[in-house]
């Protein structure tokens, strides 16, 4: 029983990590109908970042967040710029094609700057455990959870009470509305990227210190994107919070149950099995394109 | 000078030539040359030329994105590998099984991604080819994990060197080309083009959208498991990294895009392009991250810079400077029409028989309760207009029955059947037409190929009957000689007025020979000849026998052409009656004026 | 009275043809005018003109003796102009307090003036305090079609433009909508309402527009537009121009 209560803890505490990663995708797709195939990418990006400042100037990689995410919300401003803009016009696979090939760009990238052996960040709690009532609880990932849901938490504080934040919003939910109101599209769909870019960022902080990564593990993040996505649809934050959680507890169950090596196995499966199951998807947003007439 | 040059590039037989001697020289290149360099290159390329063409079959004429088709290169290697070490046998007998393994793999996640449209599918691919990477690490009783399975060495003469694996690829690239002509000049092709376009559309024609879909991905799978099978006897090392390796689905995609979509060469322009780069990557900067860098960029500035592709963006710039006044030709009065030249079926008097009924029909939006309780019915022979005013519902009736849209509840029964739990390609086949309140054809095909692609039921034999051919072809012409566009059959679609789309349109629907044609606002936006061409069309298929329900809002146009009518309000179905009923209906003018309003206090002051 | 809003001659339409053939209105202020007409009249189109959406290619636009034709959205915005569009304008997975809010959000900087203009509406739609912070999405479409009023309110237009607000009601909601009119009439706005529901729409306003392919066929005092037997005959059968009778059936 301890063993299951450790794996379910141990799942959710990863499922918030996972939300964090998770949010910014489905942010950009709300207001452009962007599948960004790029942000697994991204994610290893931060991840790498957060690993220099750690290694290079001792921050806590946590801690780093407050610099990593400043500088990803500018990176992905310029992205947006150069990259996405230009594509407004154009069939949505096209930008899946592009964001496509900038994700294997910015591996390359990666691996030509940092080098392509297995980095880890290891701050001092990074083997500590916390012991609650004979459950084992990394301080990792106790600690990554807790930021996660803190940044988690801004963005929805962002979301909803500022002006900002609730243009977005609005685009998301009815572009024309919006710009009968004054918004100005072209410059919120520029911000919700940045935005999105800027959390994925974060969340390759936390994941700097969880997981041990190299510039090809975009690919693994991208399946767990992709399955977070089938299992909580593109729609909204509430799915991708829900959907994360299902992947982390599904992973740990897999890991403590299986085996590990299965483990990595179960974004996929869990993409073959809902897809097969319910083709929509698990909450039915948008996977498929409702009709039109 | 220029125009001269220009006019030869556009010869036909000019290109004709030029693959022509590139196919010789391919096909000579080893018995002259003992280079095991650039054999090797070449082979690389075929595999990636295979690998494009399959791909430019589900996504170029399709429209559907695959980014895992390097999956079945190591399905089909896979298969080989295990086959030959743990059945035994020559590699090259298994290299046909491992196309039949690709062919099933790619069914089975057509079947689990492709009932729906949206991003099922690019994600199912992408996962394919991670997890069949993960299996093949794990699963190592039968694959070696990452070990490897090794081949054992080819037993032929050493003089012969690579050539075995080399003209097995050619051969493949050849009939893959074929397979991928073949599909384009076929219904399937014209039915993925159709997808492609409009993909709802096609499904109220008759194009069953899922099989159509299964078939071109598997058709993309089955000549590149086998070419994987060869590549992998060929490197006879088959490992995971090496054989499930996502930068070759990006090098074939690339092929694909470069090349461009949809054409037949070019996917093999574009893995001839790609291979001497995948070459230079792997010399001059030691391959690695210099491979994705080059072709992760190329795919990201061909997305961005020349999305058409090559041979596209080249013939439109061709034909840029040499079309004059064809448009001309698009815009000018209608052509005059013609009879049917059907042979008159003894037409039954209409019979009093209820063609289509709707019963208790439901639907709901968000907020909004579009359609409630609505039930009506039409009778088989009769011209039944369906009126009512903004926001009663008329168009979402038509899309519940059309089946484009599924009710909440309620039932349609059209000729004595069920029908609202039918996709809309089986409602097409048991006979129902309709149109679109904003026309939809597709524009990437010309005016006679839009008429062409209806169908009226589905057969396996049907699909591999050409496209543009023989009967249909004489069906579509006359059809379009009856809307008066015959002049216009080789016009691309895309540069009809909005008139010319409507006639086009009626044309394609009534290429299904329905029983019951839905028309949804016939006259909307288009002058009075024409609505009256349209009038005189909707009687002369009644008078054979033809049934209507048409939504419309031009009132003169109604109440001279239909009979009887059907009032919509709110939703549901508040009258019905002949023409002059309809007019005098308290309720009917309640519901178009507006119920008989009273305010408690005035609002304003004069 | 005086002249609020204007066109004359006004031209548009969407590349393939006009679908306005030369339109004159006047709208007095602090008054209600209803534009009605068949569909495909042009209705809509006046709104898009004024709005700044659509560029007119004859004719005037003037809004208090200002010319607008060449006027952006925004800059229409800030004149006083606001727009309820037909359906849809919502924002259904905001609250509705924000729905409101976003009302003002040209002026969003403006602290004060928000609150202040938000608790102002908040008076003329209790509805707006009552289930602020509930999803938009949630509500009737009659308590939806307030909140768009209110929205339009937050910048204190003069004008008050609203496409076909009755659509998709039903007449409890109706009854909801007109003291909605009343009470923004009260507040000192001028509306301009194209309507489908003819009685509604003639019964709400005091002045009456009648359209029909593009042009003005009649403009009155409401009431006599309501009563015009001219009225009837143009949304069933016979029209005041020369649309081709399709020849009876026989």
């Amino acid at each position: 029983m301890t063993e299951f209560i450790q794996a379910t803890a141990f799942g959710l505490l990863i499922g918030g990590v996972y939300a964090l990663f998770a949010s910014g995708l489905t942010l950009i797709f709300g207001v452009m109908k962007v599948i960004n195939i790029a942000h697994g990418a991204l994610l290893i990006l931060g991840a790498f970042l957060t690993f220099t400042l750690w290694d290079e100037l001792g921050i806590d990689p946590l801690a780093a967040i407050l610099i990593t995410t400043p500088a990803m919300f500018a990176f992905g401003y310029l992205l947006y710029l150069t990259m996405i803009r230009p594509l407004r016009g154009a069939p949505l696979s096209s930008t899946v094609l592009l964001t496509f090939g900038l994700a294997l760009v910015f591996e390359a990238a990666m691996g030509l700057i940092w080098g392509n052996e297995s980095r880890s960040a290891r701050p001092s709690y990074f083997d500590q455990s916390f012991d609650v009532a004979g459950i084992v609880l990394p301080k990792a990932q106790v600690y990554a959870c807790a930021v996660a849901i803190l940044v988690l938490s801004l963005l929805w504080i962002f979301l909803t009470r500022t002006w900002a934040g609730r243009a977005i919003r609005a685009a998301s939910a009815n572009t024309e509305g919006a710009s009968l109101v004054g918004v100005n599209i072209a410059g919120v769909s520029a911000l919700t990227f940045a935005v999105g870019v800027a959390t994925v960022g974060a969340a390759g902080s936390m994941v700097s210190v969880l997981y041990p990564f190299l510039p090809g593990s975009h690919y693994i993040w991208i399946a767990r994107v992709l399955s977070i996505i089938v299992l909580g649809g593109l729609g909204s934050l509430k799915g991708a919070v829900v959907g994360a959680a299902l992947l982390g507890l599904a992973e740990v169950y897999t890991q403590t149950y299986i085996s590990a090596s299965w483990a990595t196995a179960v974004p996929y499966l869990l993409i073959f099995i809902v897809l097969f199951v319910r083709p929509q998807g698990l909450m039915g947003t948008r996977l498929r394109e409702d009709v039109a007439v | 000078m220029t125009e001269r040059i220009l006019e030869v590039l556009q010869r036909r037989n000019l290109w004709r030539l030029v693959i022509a001697a590139g196919a010789i020289a391919l096909i000579s290149y080893p018995l002259l040359s003992d280079d095991l360099y650039y054999q090797n290159m070449i082979i690389i390329s075929l595999l990636f030329a295979i690998g494009a063409t399959g791909l430019n079959v589900i996504m170029g004429y399709g429209g559907y994105i695959s980014l895992g088709q390097s999956a079945f290169i190591g399905l089909g290697a896979y298969t080989v590998g295990i086959g030959a070490t743990k059945v035994g046998g020559d590699p090259f007998v298994w290299v046909p099984v491992a196309g039949v393994a690709a062919a099933l793999f790619a069914a089975f996640l057509g079947v689990i991604a492709m009932r729906t449209r949206g991003f099922s599918f690019v994600i199912i691919t992408i996962a394919a080819l991670f997890i069949l990477q993960i299996v093949a690490i794990n699963w190592d009783s039968l694959t070696n994990g990452t070990s490897g399975i090794t081949l054992p060495l080819p037993r032929w003469d050493i003089s012969i060197q690579n050539w075995p694996f080399y003209y097995t690829l050619v051969g493949l690239l050849g009939a893959s080309l074929l397979l991928s002509w073949w599909i384009r000049r076929t219904k399937i092709g014209t039915g993925l083009l159709a997808i492609r376009e409009d993909e709802d559309k096609a499904a109220t024609i008759g194009i069953d959208t899922p099989v159509y879909k299964i078939i071109g991905f598997v058709a993309s799978a089955v000549f590149l498991g086998m070419a994987g099978g060869v590549y992998g006897y060929y490197l006879s090392f088959i490992d995971p990294s090496g054989m499930f390796d996502i930068v070759i689905s990006v090098q074939i995609i690339l092929a694909v895009v470069l090349g461009g979509r949809g054409t037949l060469w070019g996917p093999v322009l574009g893995a001839a392009i790609i291979e001497p780069l995948n070459e230079v990557a792997n010399q001059n900067f030691g391959g690695g991250n210099s491979r994705l860098l080059i072709f992760g960029g190329l795919l990201a500035l061909t997305i961005l810079l020349l999305p058409k592709g090559i041979i596209p963006s080249g013939r439109e710039l061709l034909e840029g400077r040499t079309r004059r006044g064809r448009a001309a030709l698009v815009g000018v009065r209608l052509g005059p029409r013609a009879a049917l030249n059907e042979t008159p079926a003894p037409v039954p008097a209409p019979s009093g028989r209820t063609l289509l009924e709707v019963d208790g029909l439901e639907k709901r939006f968000e907020g909004v309760h579009a359609v409630r309780a609505c039930s009506f019915a039409v009778e088989e022979g009769t011209i039944t207009g369906l009126i009512g005013p903004n926001g009663s519902g008329k168009t979402t009736v038509f899309n519940l029955v059309g089946g484009t849209m599924r009710a909440d509840a309620g039932e349609v029964r059209f000729d004595d059947r069920r029908i609202d739990r039918l996709p809309p390609w089986r409602r097409a086949y048991a006979g129902l037409g309709r149109t679109f309140q904003i026309t939809r054809i597709f524009p990437g095909m010309t005016v006679l190929e839009n008429v062409v692609a209806p169908l009226r039921s589905f057969s396996w034999r049907q699909l591999r009957a050409g496209a543009v051919s023989g009967e249909e072809t004489a069906t579509a012409s006359g059809l379009l000689e009856f809307v008066g566009m015959q002049e216009y059959g080789d016009q691309p679609a895309a540069e009809l007025s909005f008139g010319q789309r409507k006639l086009v349109e009626l044309a394609q629907v009534l290429m299904l020979d329905p029983k019951l044609i839905l028309l949804d606002e016939p006259a909307g936006g288009i002058n009075p000849t024409l609505i009256a061409r349209i009038a005189e069309i909707v009687r002369e298929l009644n008078d054979r026998g033809k049934t209507f329900l048409i939504v419309e809002h031009n009132m003169p146009l109604v109440l001279g052409l239909c009979d009887p009518v059907l009032v919509l309000a709110r939703g549901s179905c508040i009258s019905s009656g002949g023409p002059s009923e309809i007019q005098r209906d308290p309720r009917v003018l309640d519901a178009y004026l507006g119920e008989d309003f009273e305010l408690e206090q005035p609002v304003g002051a004069p | 009275m005086a002249e609020m809003l204007s066109l004359r001659g006004v031209v548009a339409g969407y590349g393939a043809g006009d679908v306005l053939q030369g339109v004159d209105v006047t709208v007095q202020s602090e008054s209600v005018t209803c534009i009605v007409g068949p569909n495909g009249a042009g209705k809509s189109t006046v709104l898009r003109a004024v709005s700044g959406l659509l560029r007119p290619s004859a004719g005037s636009i003037e809004f208090k003796q200002r010319d607008i034709c060449r006027s952006s959205p925004a800059e229409i915005l800030s004149l006083g102009i606001s727009q309820v569009p037909q359906s849809d304008g919502l924002f259904a997975n905001l609250t509705v307090r924000e729905n409101v809010l976003m009302g003002a959000y040209i002026v969003r900087r403006e602290r004060k003036l928000v609150e202040r203009r938000l608790a102002e509406v908040g008076e003329l739609f209790p509805l707006v305090s009552e289930r602020g912070e509930e999803r938009a999405g949630n509500l009737s479409g009659g308590q939806r079609r307030q909140v768009e009023f209110a929205r339009s309110l937050m910048l204190d237009p003069t004008l008050v433009m609203l496409d076909e607000p009755s659509v998709g009601l039903d007449p409890k909601a109706l009854k909801v909508v007109a003291g909605a009119f009343q009470r923004m009439v009260e507040a000192g706005k001028t509306l301009l309402v194209i309507e489908q529901n003819v009685r509604f729409g003639l019964r709400m306003a005091t002045q009456g527009v009648v359209m029909e392919s593009g042009r003005v066929l009649m403009e009155d005092r409401a009431d006599a537009v309501l009563e015009n037997p001219e009225m009837t005959d143009l949304f069933f059968g016979g029209t005041a121009t020369a649309a081709p009778q399709a020849p009876a059936k026989g």
